[in-house]
């Protein structure tokens, strides 16, 4: 309810939209899915399809909860754990065999071999954790926002 | 006299220091000193295919990578099928071992296999048992000796080649090439032929592969 009333604003659909397509594209892009170079294309690899699934789920969730926590926060109601729980997403999607693994191995040495391994190999359980983090956030800030519209009614 | 120690002295350390100097320099394989485009491939694996084709993918990757294992399971077939074996491409493997401590050992060991002529069954060998986590003890030298049992290899000679470090300077040369190349992450190829030659970073489909080696070819 509250959430449809948020994103009934043109501004907040606007953001929403602009959120999914700012996580979705990076961590497909990031993850394997989609490919800009030398043509674009998609493409998911057999077993793969859990890890697309939880990056769609991860965008379409953080579309929803920011555009929410930022209503709650300019009206002094939310909590900005959709920020933590997008951020951790977002984090997760980068590591593996790509660049952003390169650039923590080469600035930290082998702590930074470490970080990468960690978050490679926990992949599925820390998105779990981001996709959690995200829910509550937008339980608790919907409520919040609820809560208070219902004493500012009376 | 003095001039005469001074001499011999000079004389035994310039020697010595021609002694560090080779063995420090990694092995390259014999007589080789081969260049695919813009990328040095001297220190990288045999050439899987014929080696006069006139189109060369140069892989860089890294054993432990699972982009890498992607392509190999769903890319690599169909290109080996329809340009390898026909001998209208070769590839050559080059390592960009940095993903975790096991993965200089893993690529090592690869040479080692190819000390007795079986790099290639070796290469195979790693790709098809890798293991999702990194530095999770698939590819640590227990497993890579075991390997080596499994494909009857000569293992008192390879157990002494991998615990020697034998290539640890080959897969370093092959990691400074890579980065040389602009590699940032794994895996990603060159692809060099006579129209030219076209880099493809990620483990892409085989439609990309096959218009790339038709654009260069």
């Amino acid at each position: 309810m509250v959430t449809r009333q948020v994103l009934s604003r043109p501004a907040y659909a606007a953001m929403a939209a602009g959120v999914f397509a700012a996580m979705l594209v990076p961590m497909l892009s990031l993850s394997g899915f989609v490919f800009f170079e030398p043509y674009v294309v998609g493409h998911v690899p057999p077993g793969s399809e859990a890890s697309l699934a939880m990056i769609v789920a991860l965008s379409g969730l953080s579309a929803v909860v920011i555009p929410v926590n930022v209503y709650g926060i300019r009206a002094r109601m939310g909590r900005p754990g959709g920020f933590f729980g997008s951020a951790l997403g977002a984090a997760v999607g980068s590591c593996g065999c790509g660049p952003a693994t390169l650039a923590l191995v080469s600035a930290f040495g082998p702590a930074g071999a470490a970080a990468s391994a960690f978050l490679a190999n926990y992949e599925m359980p820390l998105r779990a954790a981001a996709l959690g983090v995200l829910l509550a956030s937008w339980w608790a800030s919907s409520r919040s926002i609820r809560a208070a519209c219902r004493v500012g009614q009376k | 006299m003095n001039a005469r120690y001074a001499v011999a002295a000079a004389a035994a350390v310039v020697a010595a220091a021609a002694l560090v100097a080779y063995s420090a320099a990694p092995e390259a394989p014999a007589g080789e000193a081969r260049t695919h485009g813009s990328v040095s491939t001297a220190m990288g694996s045999p050439v899987l295919g014929d080696p006069d084709a006139p189109v060369t993918i140069v892989e860089f990757g890294d054993y432990q990578c699972h982009q890498c294992y992607n392509w190999f399971h769903n890319s690599k077939p169909q290109i080996t099928e329809r340009f390898i074996d026909s001998g209208e491409a070769n590839l050559v493997f080059v390592d960009m071992a940095f993903l975790g401590r096991d993965s200089p050992k893993a690529a090592q060991a690869t040479y080692c296999a190819g000390d007795q002529g079986e790099y290639w069954r070796y290469h195979d060998m790693l790709y098809k048992m890798q293991e999702p986590a990194i530095d999770g003890g698939w590819a640590s030298a227990e497993r890579l000796k075991a390997f080596a049992f499994a494909l009857n290899l000569d293992q008192q000679e390879f157990d002494s080649c991998l615990d020697s470090g034998k290539h640890s300077k080959r897969v370093q040369s092959n990691v400074s090439e890579a980065r040389k190349a602009g590699v940032t992450g794994t895996p990603t190829f060159v692809i060099v032929g006579p129209g030219g030659e076209q880099k493809i970073s990620g483990a892409q489909p085989y439609p990309v592969f096959e218009r790339t080696i038709e654009s260069v070819a």
